[in-house]
């Protein structure tokens, strides 16, 4: 035996090669799917009937119609509308104020929070959907214990309300992420650097948001990052909500996509839709990507 | 050493693989879950008789046509597939089904069915599917309800305007949902054939075809015409005016259940729907007796509008069917597996016991099947029935129409609305495949 080979090295070269097997796989795979799509978009290929044979080339056209036809800068719109209030707004702040508040709490009490916002984030979205639906219905529980009870008529609030009410079910489903995140984030924070603020006579909220929350940027940049995402593409909860109705109220870019492509079978017109969305999608990812930077 | 560490490396993933991996030598078979009482003894009895297995792929109702288009368009479907017959032309001119004529031929109950519902599942000619049932729509109605709004029974309703007026009674008398007709994108195809169609054949004279989609002589799409107009009207009356009906059920999560189970509990005055409901009010595989039915709903037939020439009652019959992907692999095992299924006995069985309507003449002529009342007089709607439009392009108009009863729900005018959908069908079909009617 001579030093040719260090058995234990190219063993560990096939373990490696093995582990990264998956990911290379899946790289590829979505490469290959994502170049199909682009490909896609400048025909007018359909899922069924004449264009699905004698398909061709169309150039820019879907990219036109994406202006030129009703429904994508609404579905953009409502897309917009929902990622902020349910991801920035919702998801984001609310879980940054429930990690900074519970920080300092009796740990039983914050078991018992903690368990309780875990659940929206453990129950399968259709399984959700089901209980906002059901929940926020005209016959539903909010009617039958708060508005009737008070005298008043039932309110139709899946119908009335579809968007906030989607909204409110998004958070309500999310925030447990959020809060997780930023509740280590927080903990990370070194306590000498709080006492001193404590010392040198900051409140509460300015230790909280002066002190802490600079610290905690980076976090706080990439979970923005992965929520917005998440919540830009997102889909199951709406689908099976209000699948987009009523009318298109609660129609995000992920449903218009949905229908295009699968119910009126326009798979040209989807590919430029889903184009369309990766090319907003890198564009927010640029733009919290620099937020992560520090400031100089 | 090394060596043998990496192959059985390799050897466990193969393992692996092949574990998911569907075994070889097998029909598999898709079907959606309504048809289970036909579907799952058909199957026993072709693995019993030929020793092969049967992958039986069962999913539920809802999303089912786009699963079916996207399979096939995919070439991952199932080698025999359940489908809405509307879908056979489009799915037969894209070449995803096997024509059957051939096949047919040589099965000896092939000659029992009825010319005109086999033309419903054909193309240019050619045969591509196997009818399982045909149908017919209808207003069905609560009889409790209608009797607490004050409204005589039987209903016999003359014209839209009676319709409005029951509606009206039964919101008056706190029904919660005095009028459920399709509507909407979740709703599909339902929409387009018991709302849309239903309301559009009786709301214009049928010369020229001014009460249909297509202009079935010249094969043009009909973007503008007063059936149209009077028909979205029709719903802005409903949903938006007089507030005959809150939106919420074309949009529950489940619509079936949660639409069916608002009649059963009583929450319900009318619903558009099909005769299929004589079941599936309960339990489409395993409906209750006949009394228990009797005593809760009864139906009408749905009048026309009442403008002057129009037809006095409308219908418009569909049906699903089975078919053969054209990439199955061994097309004879897959036909042997389609007439175990439709074998006379089992297939007489399931349109008995579910009350589907026959496509078969040794189902419908059957003592048994004279003998029911509900199939007798459902069977005399569908002498005055029609079908769809079902030239390639369907599906795209029909996604229209439910995008225009959408749009309604959601507030928008009946002028916006036909505006939006005559553009859309010059967007799909150029100029001259659409025409308009004063």
């Amino acid at each position: 035996m001579t030093n040719q080979s260090n058995p234990w090295l190219t063993s560990n070269i096939w373990v490696l090669g093995l582990a990264l097997l998956p990911a290379a796989l899946l790289i590829g795979a979505l490469l290959y799917f994502t170049a199909w799509a682009i490909a896609f978009s400048f025909t007018d290929l359909a899922l069924v009937g004449r264009k699905s044979v004698e398909w061709s080339w169309v150039g820019l056209q879907n990219f036109e119609r994406l202006f030129t036809r009703r429904g994508f800068l609404e579905s953009l719109w409502t897309t917009v509308v929902f990622v902020f209030f349910s991801a920035i707004v919702g998801q984001s702040v609310l879980g940054f104020m429930l990690a900074a508040v519970l920080r300092g709490t009796r740990s039983q009490l914050r078991t018992i929070i903690e368990v309780s916002i875990m659940l929206g984030w453990l129950l399968p979205d259709i399984v959700a959907a089901f209980l906002w639906s059901a929940t926020t219905s005209q016959t539903g529980l909010i009617n039958q214990l708060i508005v009737v009870p008070l005298g008043f008529k039932p309110i139709n609030f899946i119908n009335e309300y579809a968007l906030p009410i989607v909204t409110i079910a998004n958070v309500w489903k999310g925030t447990a992420w959020s809060y997780l995140l930023f509740s280590a984030a927080l903990d990370s924070v070194s306590r000498e650097v709080v006492e001193a603020a404590k010392v040198d006579g900051a409140t509460p909220l300015q230790r909280v948001l002066l002190v802490q929350l600079p610290i905690i940027r980076p976090h706080i940049a990439t979970n923005m990052l992965f929520i917005t995402i998440w919540t830009f593409t997102y889909f199951p909860l709406i689908y099976a909500m209000t699948g987009g109705g009523p009318g298109t109220q609660t129609q995000t870019l992920a449903l218009f996509l949905y229908n295009q492509s699968f119910s009126r079978g326009n798979l040209g017109f989807g590919s430029a839709i889903s184009v369309a969305m990766l090319i907003i999608v890198g564009v927010l990812s640029l733009f919290y990507l620099r937020l992560l930077r520090e400031p100089k | 050493m090394l060596r043998t560490r990496f192959l059985t490396t390799v050897a466990a993933a193969s393992l692996l693989a092949a574990s998911v991996l569907p075994a070889q030598a097998e029909v598999s078979f898709m079907y959606a879950e309504w048809t289970s009482a036909l579907v799952e003894p058909g199957i026993k009895a072709f693995e019993e008789a030929t020793g092969e297995t049967v992958n039986a792929i069962k999913l539920p109702g809802q999303g089912y046509d786009q699963r079916i288009a996207l399979d096939l368009a995919a070439g991952t479907a199932a080698d025999v597939n359940l489908m809405d017959s509307f879908m056979v032309s489009e799915l037969a001119a894209a070449g995803y089904l096997e024509p059957l004529d051939d096949l047919a031929k040589t099965w000896d109950q092939y000659q029992y069915y009825m010319p005109g519902l086999l033309e419903v599942s054909s193309y240019q000619g050619k045969l591509f599917a196997f009818p399982t049932d045909t149908d017919v729509r209808m207003l069905w109605y609560h009889k409790g309800n209608f009797e607490k709004a004050g409204i005589a029974l039987p209903w016999q309703p003359k014209s839209w305007a009676d319709i409005l007026d029951a509606a009206q009674k039964l919101k008056d008398a706190g029904v919660q949902y005095p009028f459920q007709i399709p509507a909407g994108i979740k709703q599909g195809e339902a929409t387009t054939m018991q709302g849309v169609y239903m309301a559009l054949l009786g709301a214009d004279v049928p010369e020229g075809d001014r009460n249909r989609l297509l202009n079935r002589e010249t094969n043009q799409w009909i973007g503008d015409s007063p059936a149209l107009r009077r028909t979205f009207d029709l719903y802005h009356q409903i949903f938006v005016e007089k507030q005959l009906q809150p939106a919420d059920l074309n949009y529950a999560t489940d619509i079936g259940v949660a639409v069916r189970q608002a009649l059963r509990d009583g929450n319900m005055g009318i619903m558009a729907s099909g005769s299929w409901e004589d079941a599936c009010i309960w339990d489409c595989n395993n409906p209750p007796s006949r009394e228990e039915r009797d005593a809760l709903v009864a139906w009408t037939p749905w009048p026309g509008s009442g403008e002057p020439g129009t037809k006095a009652t409308t219908n418009i019959s569909g049906g699903w069917a089975m078919g053969i992907s054209s990439k199955a692999a061994d097309k004879e095992l897959a036909f042997k597996l389609l007439t175990t299924i439709f074998d006379q006995a089992n297939f007489k069985a399931w349109t008995l016991t579910t009350h589907r309507m026959a496509v078969r003449t040794d189902v419908s002529e059957s003592p048994e099947y004279t003998a029911d009342p509900f199939l007798a007089e459902a069977t005399k709607l569908a002498a005055d029935t029609t079908g769809r439009d079902t030239i390639p392009g369907y599906q795209t108009v029909s996604a229209l129409i439910q995008q225009a009863t959408s749009d309604i729900l959601d507030g928008a005018s009946v002028d916006e609305v036909i505006t939006t959908y005559h553009d859309a069908l010059v967007d799909e079909f150029g100029a001259e495949n659409v025409i308009t009617y004063e």
